[in-house]
Protein backbone atom coordinates (compact mmCIF):
# COMPACT_ATOMS: atom_id res chain seq x y z
CA UNK A 1 0.00 0.00 0.00
CA UNK A 2 2.82 2.33 0.97
CA UNK A 3 4.56 1.49 -2.28
CA UNK A 4 1.49 2.43 -4.32
CA UNK A 5 1.33 5.77 -2.51
CA UNK A 6 5.02 6.37 -3.21
CA UNK A 7 4.65 5.50 -6.87
CA UNK A 8 1.64 7.81 -7.19
CA UNK A 9 3.66 10.63 -5.61
CA UNK A 10 6.55 10.02 -8.04
CA UNK A 11 4.12 9.96 -10.94
CA UNK A 12 2.51 13.21 -9.79
CA UNK A 13 5.91 14.93 -9.56
CA UNK A 14 6.95 13.69 -13.01
CA UNK A 15 3.57 14.87 -14.31
CA UNK A 16 4.04 18.35 -12.85
CA UNK A 17 7.61 18.82 -14.08
CA UNK A 18 6.71 17.63 -17.58
CA UNK A 19 3.77 20.06 -17.75
CA UNK A 20 5.98 22.95 -16.64
CA UNK A 21 8.66 22.09 -19.19
CA UNK A 22 6.16 21.72 -22.01
CA UNK A 23 4.79 25.20 -21.38
CA UNK A 24 8.07 26.67 -22.61
CA UNK A 25 8.37 24.45 -25.68
CA UNK A 26 7.00 26.03 -28.86
CA UNK A 27 6.86 22.73 -30.73
CA UNK A 28 4.67 21.21 -28.00
CA UNK A 29 2.30 24.14 -28.25
CA UNK A 30 2.24 23.69 -32.03
CA UNK A 31 1.31 20.01 -31.69
CA UNK A 32 -1.34 20.67 -29.07
CA UNK A 33 -2.97 23.83 -30.34
CA UNK A 34 -1.93 25.09 -33.76
CA UNK A 35 -1.78 21.92 -35.86
CA UNK A 36 -5.09 20.43 -34.61
CA UNK A 37 -6.85 23.75 -35.17
CA UNK A 38 -5.54 24.00 -38.73
CA UNK A 39 -6.47 20.35 -39.37
CA UNK A 40 -9.93 21.04 -37.85
CA UNK A 41 -10.41 24.05 -40.08
CA UNK A 42 -9.39 22.14 -43.22
CA UNK A 43 -11.44 19.08 -42.36
CA UNK A 44 -14.46 21.20 -41.55
CA UNK A 45 -14.20 22.87 -44.92
CA UNK A 46 -13.57 19.65 -46.80
CA UNK A 47 -16.31 17.66 -45.05
CA UNK A 48 -19.13 20.19 -45.14
CA UNK A 49 -22.15 18.53 -46.62
CA UNK A 50 -21.57 15.27 -44.68
CA UNK A 51 -24.71 15.72 -42.60
CA UNK A 52 -25.59 17.53 -39.38
CA UNK A 53 -23.15 15.61 -37.17
CA UNK A 54 -20.01 16.29 -39.15
CA UNK A 55 -18.87 19.26 -37.01
CA UNK A 56 -18.60 17.16 -33.84
CA UNK A 57 -16.93 14.44 -35.93
CA UNK A 58 -14.29 17.01 -36.97
CA UNK A 59 -13.82 18.27 -33.38
CA UNK A 60 -13.08 14.74 -32.15
CA UNK A 61 -11.07 13.70 -35.18
CA UNK A 62 -8.83 16.76 -35.17
CA UNK A 63 -8.49 16.49 -31.39
CA UNK A 64 -7.34 12.91 -31.83
CA UNK A 65 -4.70 14.09 -34.33
CA UNK A 66 -3.38 16.43 -31.64
CA UNK A 67 -3.43 13.63 -29.07
CA UNK A 68 -1.50 11.28 -31.32
CA UNK A 69 1.04 13.89 -32.48
CA UNK A 70 1.79 14.87 -28.89
CA UNK A 71 1.98 11.25 -27.75
CA UNK A 72 4.31 10.36 -30.61
CA UNK A 73 6.72 13.28 -30.42
CA UNK A 74 6.64 14.24 -26.75
CA UNK A 75 5.50 11.09 -25.01
CA UNK A 76 7.81 9.07 -27.22
CA UNK A 77 10.74 11.32 -26.36
CA UNK A 78 10.17 10.97 -22.62
CA UNK A 79 13.31 8.92 -22.04
CA UNK A 80 15.49 10.41 -24.78
CA UNK A 81 14.59 13.90 -23.51
CA UNK A 82 16.18 13.00 -20.16
CA UNK A 83 19.19 11.71 -22.04
CA UNK A 84 19.58 14.99 -23.93
CA UNK A 85 19.40 17.03 -20.73
CA UNK A 86 21.81 14.72 -18.90
CA UNK A 87 19.30 13.71 -16.23
CA UNK A 88 18.83 10.10 -17.31
CA UNK A 89 21.69 8.71 -15.19
CA UNK A 90 20.42 10.16 -11.87
CA UNK A 91 16.92 9.07 -12.82
CA UNK A 92 18.05 5.49 -13.41
CA UNK A 93 20.27 5.47 -10.34
CA UNK A 94 17.44 6.66 -8.05
CA UNK A 95 15.34 4.01 -6.28
CA UNK A 96 12.19 5.21 -8.10
CA UNK A 97 11.00 3.03 -10.95
CA UNK A 98 11.92 4.52 -14.35
CA UNK A 99 8.64 3.20 -15.73
CA UNK A 100 6.61 5.09 -13.14
CA UNK A 101 8.45 8.33 -13.90
CA UNK A 102 7.90 7.88 -17.64
CA UNK A 103 4.24 7.01 -17.05
CA UNK A 104 3.82 10.34 -15.21
CA UNK A 105 5.53 12.21 -18.02
CA UNK A 106 3.47 10.59 -20.79
CA UNK A 107 0.30 11.16 -18.76
CA UNK A 108 1.19 14.87 -18.61
CA UNK A 109 1.66 14.97 -22.38
CA UNK A 110 -1.58 13.18 -23.15
CA UNK A 111 -3.59 15.18 -20.60
CA UNK A 112 -2.17 18.39 -21.96
CA UNK A 113 -3.01 17.36 -25.52
CA UNK A 114 -6.69 17.16 -24.59
CA UNK A 115 -6.44 20.91 -25.04
CA UNK A 116 -6.42 20.22 -28.78
CA UNK A 117 -9.93 18.79 -28.56
CA UNK A 118 -11.08 21.69 -26.40
CA UNK A 119 -9.45 24.16 -28.80
CA UNK A 120 -11.17 22.56 -31.79
CA UNK A 121 -14.47 22.64 -29.88
CA UNK A 122 -14.15 26.36 -29.22
CA UNK A 123 -13.03 27.14 -32.78
CA UNK A 124 -15.86 25.24 -34.39
CA UNK A 125 -18.59 26.03 -31.88
CA UNK A 126 -17.94 29.64 -30.89
CA UNK A 127 -15.74 31.09 -33.63
CA UNK A 128 -17.47 29.39 -36.55
CA UNK A 129 -20.92 29.01 -35.03
CA UNK A 130 -21.58 25.30 -35.60
CA UNK A 131 -23.96 23.61 -33.16
CA UNK A 132 -22.15 20.82 -31.28
CA UNK A 133 -23.98 18.22 -29.24
CA UNK A 134 -22.93 14.92 -27.65
CA UNK A 135 -25.41 12.06 -28.00
CA UNK A 136 -24.12 10.23 -24.90
CA UNK A 137 -22.23 12.83 -22.80
CA UNK A 138 -21.61 10.44 -19.88
CA UNK A 139 -20.29 7.66 -22.09
CA UNK A 140 -18.23 10.22 -24.03
CA UNK A 141 -16.39 11.46 -20.93
CA UNK A 142 -15.83 7.92 -19.66
CA UNK A 143 -14.53 7.01 -23.12
CA UNK A 144 -12.18 9.98 -22.92
CA UNK A 145 -10.77 8.84 -19.55
CA UNK A 146 -10.26 5.28 -20.77
CA UNK A 147 -8.74 6.55 -24.02
CA UNK A 148 -6.22 8.64 -22.06
CA UNK A 149 -5.26 5.60 -19.96
CA UNK A 150 -4.92 3.48 -23.08
CA UNK A 151 -2.86 6.08 -24.97
CA UNK A 152 -0.54 6.64 -22.00
CA UNK A 153 0.09 2.90 -21.79
CA UNK A 154 0.87 2.91 -25.51
CA UNK A 155 3.21 5.86 -24.89
CA UNK A 156 5.22 3.75 -22.43
CA UNK A 157 6.01 1.34 -25.23
CA UNK A 158 6.75 4.13 -27.70
CA UNK A 159 9.22 5.77 -25.31
CA UNK A 160 11.13 2.50 -24.98
CA UNK A 161 11.33 2.14 -28.78
CA UNK A 162 13.18 5.47 -28.96
CA UNK A 163 15.94 3.92 -26.86
CA UNK A 164 15.91 0.33 -28.11
CA UNK A 165 15.69 1.08 -31.85
CA UNK A 166 18.41 3.59 -32.83
CA UNK A 167 16.67 4.73 -36.02
CA UNK A 168 13.25 5.07 -34.42
CA UNK A 169 13.68 8.75 -33.50
CA UNK A 170 14.72 9.57 -37.07
CA UNK A 171 11.79 7.64 -38.53
CA UNK A 172 9.23 9.11 -36.18
CA UNK A 173 8.02 11.70 -38.71
CA UNK A 174 6.78 8.85 -40.86
CA UNK A 175 4.48 7.54 -38.11
CA UNK A 176 2.33 10.62 -37.64
CA UNK A 177 -0.05 10.45 -40.60
CA UNK A 178 -0.28 6.63 -40.93
CA UNK A 179 -1.98 6.53 -37.53
CA UNK A 180 -4.32 9.37 -38.51
CA UNK A 181 -5.22 7.22 -41.54
CA UNK A 182 -5.40 3.77 -39.95
CA UNK A 183 -7.31 4.92 -36.89
CA UNK A 184 -10.12 6.63 -38.79
CA UNK A 185 -9.71 9.97 -37.04
CA UNK A 186 -11.29 11.97 -39.88
CA UNK A 187 -12.73 9.38 -42.25
CA UNK A 188 -14.05 5.84 -41.76
CA UNK A 189 -11.46 3.08 -42.19
CA UNK A 190 -13.98 1.29 -44.43
CA UNK A 191 -12.68 3.56 -47.23
CA UNK A 192 -9.22 2.00 -46.94
CA UNK A 193 -8.19 -1.24 -48.66
CA UNK A 194 -9.40 -4.30 -46.71
CA UNK A 195 -5.89 -5.53 -45.84
CA UNK A 196 -5.30 -2.48 -43.63
CA UNK A 197 -8.23 -3.25 -41.31
CA UNK A 198 -6.37 -5.76 -39.07
CA UNK A 199 -3.63 -3.14 -38.63
CA UNK A 200 -6.23 -0.65 -37.43
CA UNK A 201 -7.60 -3.19 -34.95
CA UNK A 202 -4.14 -3.55 -33.40
CA UNK A 203 -3.85 0.16 -32.61
CA UNK A 204 -5.43 1.41 -29.41
CA UNK A 205 -5.93 4.95 -30.87
CA UNK A 206 -8.34 3.33 -33.35
CA UNK A 207 -10.53 2.01 -30.51
CA UNK A 208 -10.25 5.36 -28.73
CA UNK A 209 -11.43 7.21 -31.86
CA UNK A 210 -14.21 4.65 -32.39
CA UNK A 211 -15.49 5.05 -28.83
CA UNK A 212 -15.32 8.86 -28.90
CA UNK A 213 -16.92 9.24 -32.35
CA UNK A 214 -19.54 6.63 -31.42
CA UNK A 215 -20.48 8.28 -28.11
CA UNK A 216 -20.50 11.78 -29.58
CA UNK A 217 -22.53 11.04 -32.70
CA UNK A 218 -24.55 8.10 -31.41
CA UNK A 219 -23.25 5.87 -34.19
CA UNK A 220 -22.54 3.12 -31.61
CA UNK A 221 -24.95 1.59 -29.12
CA UNK A 222 -23.97 2.03 -25.43
CA UNK A 223 -23.08 -1.66 -25.22
CA UNK A 224 -20.80 -1.36 -28.24
CA UNK A 225 -19.07 1.62 -26.61
CA UNK A 226 -18.50 -0.45 -23.47
CA UNK A 227 -17.06 -3.14 -25.76
CA UNK A 228 -14.45 -0.67 -27.08
CA UNK A 229 -13.52 0.15 -23.47
CA UNK A 230 -12.88 -3.54 -22.86
CA UNK A 231 -10.59 -3.72 -25.91
CA UNK A 232 -8.71 -0.58 -24.82
CA UNK A 233 -8.33 -2.00 -21.30
CA UNK A 234 -6.99 -5.26 -22.76
CA UNK A 235 -4.46 -3.42 -24.94
CA UNK A 236 -3.41 -1.23 -22.00
CA UNK A 237 -2.76 -4.31 -19.90
CA UNK A 238 -0.68 -5.84 -22.69
CA UNK A 239 1.29 -2.61 -23.14
CA UNK A 240 1.96 -2.26 -19.41
CA UNK A 241 3.10 -5.87 -19.08
CA UNK A 242 5.27 -5.59 -22.20
CA UNK A 243 6.73 -2.29 -21.03
CA UNK A 244 7.90 -3.97 -17.79
CA UNK A 245 10.04 -6.30 -19.83
CA UNK A 246 11.20 -3.62 -22.29
CA UNK A 247 12.33 -1.29 -19.49
CA UNK A 248 14.28 -4.09 -17.86
CA UNK A 249 16.03 -4.68 -21.20
CA UNK A 250 16.79 -0.96 -21.53
CA UNK A 251 18.31 -0.73 -18.06
CA UNK A 252 20.28 -3.96 -18.37
CA UNK A 253 21.59 -2.96 -21.79
CA UNK A 254 22.51 0.53 -20.59
CA UNK A 255 24.41 -0.82 -17.56
CA UNK A 256 26.13 -3.55 -19.55
CA UNK A 257 27.12 -1.38 -22.53
CA UNK A 258 27.55 1.85 -20.52
CA UNK A 259 25.49 3.70 -23.13
CA UNK A 260 23.07 5.52 -20.87
CA UNK A 261 24.19 9.01 -21.84
CA UNK A 262 25.28 8.27 -25.40
CA UNK A 263 22.84 10.06 -27.65
CA UNK A 264 21.93 8.18 -30.80
CA UNK A 265 22.39 4.68 -29.40
CA UNK B 1 36.33 40.62 -62.06
CA UNK B 2 36.42 37.15 -63.62
CA UNK B 3 38.35 35.85 -60.63
CA UNK B 4 35.73 37.18 -58.28
CA UNK B 5 32.93 35.67 -60.33
CA UNK B 6 34.68 32.28 -60.26
CA UNK B 7 35.14 32.48 -56.48
CA UNK B 8 31.51 33.45 -55.90
CA UNK B 9 30.28 30.68 -58.17
CA UNK B 10 32.43 28.21 -56.24
CA UNK B 11 31.07 29.47 -52.91
CA UNK B 12 27.55 29.26 -54.26
CA UNK B 13 27.80 25.62 -55.33
CA UNK B 14 30.03 24.46 -52.46
CA UNK B 15 27.68 26.08 -49.96
CA UNK B 16 24.74 24.39 -51.68
CA UNK B 17 26.42 20.99 -51.64
CA UNK B 18 27.87 21.05 -48.12
CA UNK B 19 24.80 22.52 -46.43
CA UNK B 20 22.67 19.77 -47.98
CA UNK B 21 25.22 17.12 -47.07
CA UNK B 22 25.35 18.38 -43.48
CA UNK B 23 21.58 18.02 -43.22
CA UNK B 24 21.23 14.51 -44.58
CA UNK B 25 24.58 12.72 -44.86
CA UNK B 26 24.41 11.34 -41.33
CA UNK B 27 21.12 9.60 -42.07
CA UNK B 28 21.01 6.02 -43.24
CA UNK B 29 19.54 5.60 -46.75
CA UNK B 30 16.41 3.95 -45.35
CA UNK B 31 15.85 6.79 -42.89
CA UNK B 32 16.47 9.41 -45.59
CA UNK B 33 13.99 7.71 -47.93
CA UNK B 34 11.46 7.36 -45.14
CA UNK B 35 11.51 11.07 -44.37
CA UNK B 36 11.77 12.23 -47.98
CA UNK B 37 9.45 9.74 -49.70
CA UNK B 38 7.26 7.94 -47.19
CA UNK B 39 6.30 10.76 -44.79
CA UNK B 40 4.97 13.12 -47.51
CA UNK B 41 3.16 10.18 -49.12
CA UNK B 42 1.26 9.44 -45.92
CA UNK B 43 0.18 13.06 -45.67
CA UNK B 44 -1.05 12.93 -49.25
CA UNK B 45 -3.01 9.74 -48.57
CA UNK B 46 -4.59 11.31 -45.49
CA UNK B 47 -5.94 14.31 -47.42
CA UNK B 48 -6.93 12.25 -50.47
CA UNK B 49 -9.06 10.02 -48.26
CA UNK B 50 -10.68 12.94 -46.44
CA UNK B 51 -11.45 14.33 -49.89
CA UNK B 52 -12.77 10.97 -51.04
CA UNK B 53 -14.95 10.77 -47.92
CA UNK B 54 -16.24 14.28 -48.54
CA UNK B 55 -16.97 14.18 -52.22
CA UNK B 56 -16.39 10.76 -53.73
CA UNK B 57 -13.22 9.12 -55.03
CA UNK B 58 -13.34 10.89 -58.41
CA UNK B 59 -11.95 13.98 -56.70
CA UNK B 60 -8.66 12.22 -55.89
CA UNK B 61 -6.66 14.01 -58.61
CA UNK B 62 -7.49 17.38 -57.03
CA UNK B 63 -5.87 16.33 -53.75
CA UNK B 64 -3.05 14.35 -55.37
CA UNK B 65 -1.90 17.35 -57.41
CA UNK B 66 -2.31 19.78 -54.50
CA UNK B 67 -0.42 17.59 -52.05
CA UNK B 68 2.30 16.71 -54.58
CA UNK B 69 3.03 20.41 -54.97
CA UNK B 70 3.10 20.67 -51.18
CA UNK B 71 6.24 18.49 -51.33
CA UNK B 72 7.93 21.48 -52.96
CA UNK B 73 6.98 23.61 -49.96
CA UNK B 74 8.11 20.92 -47.55
CA UNK B 75 11.59 20.89 -49.03
CA UNK B 76 11.64 24.64 -49.56
CA UNK B 77 10.57 25.58 -46.06
CA UNK B 78 12.06 22.89 -43.82
CA UNK B 79 15.18 22.11 -45.86
CA UNK B 80 16.20 25.68 -46.58
CA UNK B 81 15.37 26.90 -43.07
CA UNK B 82 17.44 24.17 -41.48
CA UNK B 83 20.32 24.86 -43.90
CA UNK B 84 20.44 28.52 -42.85
CA UNK B 85 19.41 28.12 -39.20
CA UNK B 86 21.52 24.99 -38.76
CA UNK B 87 24.65 27.14 -38.98
CA UNK B 88 23.69 28.68 -35.68
CA UNK B 89 22.83 25.41 -33.97
CA UNK B 90 26.04 23.76 -35.08
CA UNK B 91 28.14 26.75 -34.01
CA UNK B 92 29.43 27.56 -37.50
CA UNK B 93 27.64 30.90 -37.88
CA UNK B 94 30.51 33.03 -36.46
CA UNK B 95 32.92 31.47 -38.99
CA UNK B 96 30.46 32.12 -41.79
CA UNK B 97 29.95 35.74 -40.80
CA UNK B 98 33.66 36.14 -40.13
CA UNK B 99 34.61 35.01 -43.62
CA UNK B 100 34.99 37.48 -46.51
CA UNK B 101 32.76 35.30 -48.73
CA UNK B 102 30.10 36.97 -50.83
CA UNK B 103 26.91 36.94 -48.77
CA UNK B 104 24.54 36.65 -51.72
CA UNK B 105 26.33 33.57 -53.09
CA UNK B 106 26.51 32.09 -49.59
CA UNK B 107 22.87 32.80 -48.74
CA UNK B 108 21.09 31.90 -51.97
CA UNK B 109 23.32 28.86 -52.49
CA UNK B 110 21.68 27.32 -49.43
CA UNK B 111 18.45 26.92 -51.44
CA UNK B 112 19.80 25.26 -54.58
CA UNK B 113 19.84 21.62 -53.49
CA UNK B 114 16.45 22.02 -51.86
CA UNK B 115 14.96 23.34 -55.09
CA UNK B 116 16.19 20.16 -56.81
CA UNK B 117 15.08 18.06 -53.86
CA UNK B 118 11.66 19.71 -53.87
CA UNK B 119 11.26 19.05 -57.60
CA UNK B 120 12.15 15.42 -57.06
CA UNK B 121 9.58 15.32 -54.24
CA UNK B 122 6.85 16.64 -56.54
CA UNK B 123 7.71 14.01 -59.18
CA UNK B 124 7.59 11.30 -56.52
CA UNK B 125 4.23 12.65 -55.32
CA UNK B 126 2.78 12.61 -58.82
CA UNK B 127 4.26 9.13 -59.32
CA UNK B 128 2.45 7.91 -56.20
CA UNK B 129 -0.67 9.60 -57.54
CA UNK B 130 -0.41 7.63 -60.80
CA UNK B 131 0.28 4.37 -58.97
CA UNK B 132 -2.23 4.63 -56.14
CA UNK B 133 -4.94 6.99 -57.32
CA UNK B 134 -4.89 6.58 -61.12
CA UNK B 135 -3.80 10.17 -61.76
CA UNK B 136 -4.15 10.76 -65.51
CA UNK B 137 -1.24 12.66 -67.09
CA UNK B 138 -2.15 11.79 -70.69
CA UNK B 139 -3.23 15.37 -71.51
CA UNK B 140 -0.28 16.97 -69.76
CA UNK B 141 2.34 19.13 -71.46
CA UNK B 142 5.47 17.78 -69.71
CA UNK B 143 7.60 20.88 -70.31
CA UNK B 144 4.92 23.20 -68.96
CA UNK B 145 4.54 20.97 -65.89
CA UNK B 146 8.32 20.86 -65.39
CA UNK B 147 8.52 24.66 -65.55
CA UNK B 148 5.61 24.97 -63.12
CA UNK B 149 7.28 22.62 -60.65
CA UNK B 150 10.63 24.44 -60.99
CA UNK B 151 9.11 27.87 -60.41
CA UNK B 152 6.92 26.68 -57.53
CA UNK B 153 9.85 25.03 -55.81
CA UNK B 154 11.90 28.18 -56.31
CA UNK B 155 9.19 30.41 -54.84
CA UNK B 156 8.66 28.20 -51.78
CA UNK B 157 12.43 28.06 -51.29
CA UNK B 158 12.33 31.87 -51.25
CA UNK B 159 9.92 31.57 -48.34
CA UNK B 160 12.33 29.05 -46.79
CA UNK B 161 15.21 31.56 -47.07
CA UNK B 162 13.08 34.17 -45.32
CA UNK B 163 12.12 31.68 -42.59
CA UNK B 164 15.76 30.63 -42.32
CA UNK B 165 16.63 34.20 -41.37
CA UNK B 166 13.99 34.13 -38.66
CA UNK B 167 15.56 30.94 -37.35
CA UNK B 168 18.68 33.00 -36.66
CA UNK B 169 16.81 35.07 -34.09
CA UNK B 170 14.33 32.63 -32.53
CA UNK B 171 14.64 29.45 -30.51
CA UNK B 172 11.24 28.24 -31.66
CA UNK B 173 12.11 27.73 -35.29
CA UNK B 174 10.15 24.47 -35.55
CA UNK B 175 7.04 26.20 -34.22
CA UNK B 176 7.35 28.95 -36.84
CA UNK B 177 8.19 26.56 -39.68
CA UNK B 178 5.44 24.09 -38.96
CA UNK B 179 2.86 26.83 -38.52
CA UNK B 180 3.76 28.43 -41.85
CA UNK B 181 3.80 25.03 -43.57
CA UNK B 182 0.38 24.04 -42.23
CA UNK B 183 -1.06 27.46 -43.07
CA UNK B 184 0.14 26.93 -46.64
CA UNK B 185 -1.89 23.70 -46.67
CA UNK B 186 -4.98 25.82 -45.99
CA UNK B 187 -4.29 28.97 -47.99
CA UNK B 188 -2.57 27.56 -51.10
CA UNK B 189 -5.60 25.74 -52.44
CA UNK B 190 -3.86 22.38 -52.13
CA UNK B 191 -6.76 20.91 -50.19
CA UNK B 192 -9.50 23.54 -50.32
CA UNK B 193 -10.29 25.39 -53.57
CA UNK B 194 -9.16 29.00 -53.07
CA UNK B 195 -12.49 30.19 -54.49
CA UNK B 196 -14.32 28.43 -51.63
CA UNK B 197 -12.40 30.31 -48.93
CA UNK B 198 -13.76 33.48 -47.31
CA UNK B 199 -12.81 36.66 -49.18
CA UNK B 200 -10.16 37.78 -46.66
CA UNK B 201 -8.46 34.39 -46.90
CA UNK B 202 -8.46 34.57 -50.69
CA UNK B 203 -6.59 37.89 -50.47
CA UNK B 204 -3.90 36.25 -48.30
CA UNK B 205 -3.75 33.25 -50.65
CA UNK B 206 -2.94 35.49 -53.58
CA UNK B 207 0.08 36.92 -51.77
CA UNK B 208 1.62 33.55 -50.96
CA UNK B 209 3.94 31.29 -52.92
CA UNK B 210 2.51 27.93 -53.99
CA UNK B 211 -1.08 29.16 -54.61
CA UNK B 212 -0.49 29.86 -58.29
CA UNK B 213 1.81 26.87 -58.68
CA UNK B 214 -0.95 24.52 -57.51
CA UNK B 215 -3.49 26.19 -59.80
CA UNK B 216 -1.10 25.99 -62.78
CA UNK B 217 -0.29 22.31 -62.16
CA UNK B 218 -4.01 21.48 -62.07
CA UNK B 219 -4.64 23.41 -65.30
CA UNK B 220 -1.71 21.75 -67.10
CA UNK B 221 -2.61 18.23 -65.97
CA UNK B 222 -6.15 18.96 -67.08
CA UNK B 223 -4.85 19.62 -70.61
CA UNK B 224 -4.01 23.33 -70.43
CA UNK B 225 -1.02 24.75 -72.31
CA UNK B 226 1.94 26.79 -71.10
CA UNK B 227 0.36 29.90 -72.60
CA UNK B 228 -2.71 29.38 -70.39
CA UNK B 229 -0.69 29.45 -67.19
CA UNK B 230 2.20 31.76 -68.12
CA UNK B 231 0.77 34.90 -66.46
CA UNK B 232 0.26 32.97 -63.19
CA UNK B 233 3.74 31.46 -63.39
CA UNK B 234 5.26 34.89 -63.88
CA UNK B 235 3.65 36.14 -60.67
CA UNK B 236 4.70 32.94 -58.81
CA UNK B 237 8.28 33.57 -59.96
CA UNK B 238 8.08 37.22 -58.91
CA UNK B 239 6.88 36.21 -55.44
CA UNK B 240 9.89 33.88 -55.18
CA UNK B 241 12.27 36.69 -56.20
CA UNK B 242 10.74 39.14 -53.71
CA UNK B 243 10.93 36.60 -50.85
CA UNK B 244 14.55 35.76 -51.69
CA UNK B 245 15.58 39.42 -51.78
CA UNK B 246 13.69 40.10 -48.54
CA UNK B 247 15.41 37.11 -46.94
CA UNK B 248 18.81 38.30 -48.12
CA UNK B 249 18.32 41.78 -46.68
CA UNK B 250 17.13 40.31 -43.38
CA UNK B 251 20.20 38.05 -43.40
CA UNK B 252 22.42 41.12 -43.85
CA UNK B 253 20.59 43.06 -41.13
CA UNK B 254 20.85 40.15 -38.67
CA UNK B 255 24.56 39.84 -39.44
CA UNK B 256 25.20 43.52 -38.77
CA UNK B 257 23.04 43.50 -35.63
CA UNK B 258 24.50 40.26 -34.29
CA UNK B 259 28.04 41.59 -34.78
CA UNK B 260 27.16 44.91 -33.18
CA UNK B 261 25.41 43.34 -30.19
CA UNK B 262 27.72 40.34 -29.87
CA UNK B 263 24.73 37.95 -30.04
CA UNK B 264 25.81 35.58 -32.81
CA UNK B 265 25.62 32.50 -30.61
CA UNK B 266 23.02 33.62 -28.12
CA UNK B 267 19.73 31.77 -28.30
Amino acid sequence: MKRIGLNLRIMARAFEIELRQNMTDGFVLFGILIQPLIVAFMALWMLKGKGPDYAIFVVIGSGMTGLWTTLLFNGGNSITGERWTGTLEPLVASPASLRVVIYGKVLANVTQSLLSMIGSYFLISFAMGYPLTLTYPGLFFLSLVISVFSLVSFGLILASFFILIPDFARMVNTLEFPVYILCGFLFPIALLPGWTTPLSYLLSPYWAALALHGAAQGTLEPLQIVGTWGIMAFFSLVYILASGRLYRVILRKARRDATLDIVGN
Amino acid sequence: MLNRLTTNTRIFFEGAYYSYKALFRWLRPATYLASEVFAPLTMMIFFVYIGAYASGSNSASFYVIGNSLIFAASSGIFGVTMSVGGERWSGTLPYLFGSPANRWAMFVGRAVMHVLNGMLGVFIGLGWGILLFKLDLSHTDPLALLLTILITTFSTSGLGLLMGCLSLITRNVMLVNNTVYFLLLVFSGANIPVGDLPRWMQVISQGLPLTRGVACARTIIDGGSLADVLPLLQVEFLIGVILTILGYFLFKIFEIEAKRMGTLDIF
